[in-house]
């Protein structure tokens, strides 16, 4: 990131070759469209680049920030483009299978990459159906404790517990994760 | 509220998932709270980090890349 606040664009292409796969599985999964996820992916890298000045290590990781930063256009995009209707259509009739792994060998990193994901999976399958849908619906999807209520069919309240649940679990599962990963 | 409702708040703000009326007090109790309140949410900031690693990486274009590095060549250029 340092190179990057520095205008190395050769620091720019090593960040997307590691990142690039991880960034369009965050987009896909809010936007649910191949074209359109390859569009938005370029221009959040093309932010990346115009923000990262904006980016302070203390604050925490690259990818982080990278993440937040994605996932923000990702939801912002698909509540201008009106999709939310398309993307549900979409949705319901994809299975749960998520987008195609890389297909070529895998070096050291991904390997690592693939571990943490393991670890961080069986985290979130730990929870019950209920709060991973509440966490899905807040976190993928950009709904709010009010939009989940109505499209689950469930109180308010009950929705706010999931959330809190959840996350909870969540983010002391991953506090233990830390001396794995 | 006491830190530990703040913690919980927190959890759920950095997800985009408080109410609007939740905000403000979240806000007063960042406000009151402090440098401990900045570091925790901070904290909480890599749950995007672990959902997003959660997912299986996805194939892009080399279109994309070829694209993005010619803008960006472009604008130091100019």
């Amino acid at each position: 990131m340092t190179a990057i606040q520095g205008e190395d664009a050769d620091a720019l292409s090593q960040l997307y070759d590691r990142y690039n796969g991880i960034l369009k599985a965050l987009i896909l999964r809010v936007i649910h469209n191949e074209a359109e996820a390859d569009d938005l992916l370029q221009e959040i890298f093309m932010e990346i680049w115009n923000q990262a000045k904006n980016f302070s290590s203390q604050k925490g990781k690259p990818l982080g920030w990278m993440v937040t930063l994605a996932r923000r256009r990702a939801i912002d995009g698909l509540r201008k483009k009106q999709a939310y209707a398309r993307a549900e259509e979409r949705l319901q009739n994809e299975t749960e299978q998520q987008p195609d792994a890389w297909v070529h060998n895998a070096t050291e990193e991904e390997i690592v990459l693939s571990d943490t994901r393991h670890l961080i999976q069986k985290v979130i399958a730990g929870l019950p159906p209920a709060q991973q849908q509440a966490i899905d619906l807040a976190f993928f999807r950009g709904m709010s404790q009010r939009e989940i209520a109505a499209k689950t069919n469930t109180p308010l309240g009950t929705v706010k517990t999931r959330l809190e649940l959840g996350l909870k679990k969540i983010y002391d599962g991953l506090k233990e994760l830390r001396g794995e990963l | 509220m006491n830190f530990k409702e703040f913690q919980n708040r927190s959890r759920l703000y950095v997800i985009g998932a408080l109410e609007a009326e939740e905000l403000e007090e979240f806000e007063e109790a960042r406000k009151k709270f402090g440098k401990k309140a900045e570091d925790y949410i901070g904290e909480c900031y890599g749950l995007h980090e672990a959902f997003a690693l959660s997912l299986q990486p996805a194939k892009s274009s080399a279109a994309i890349k070829n694209r993005l590095m010619a803008m960006v060549r472009t604008r130091k250029e100019t």
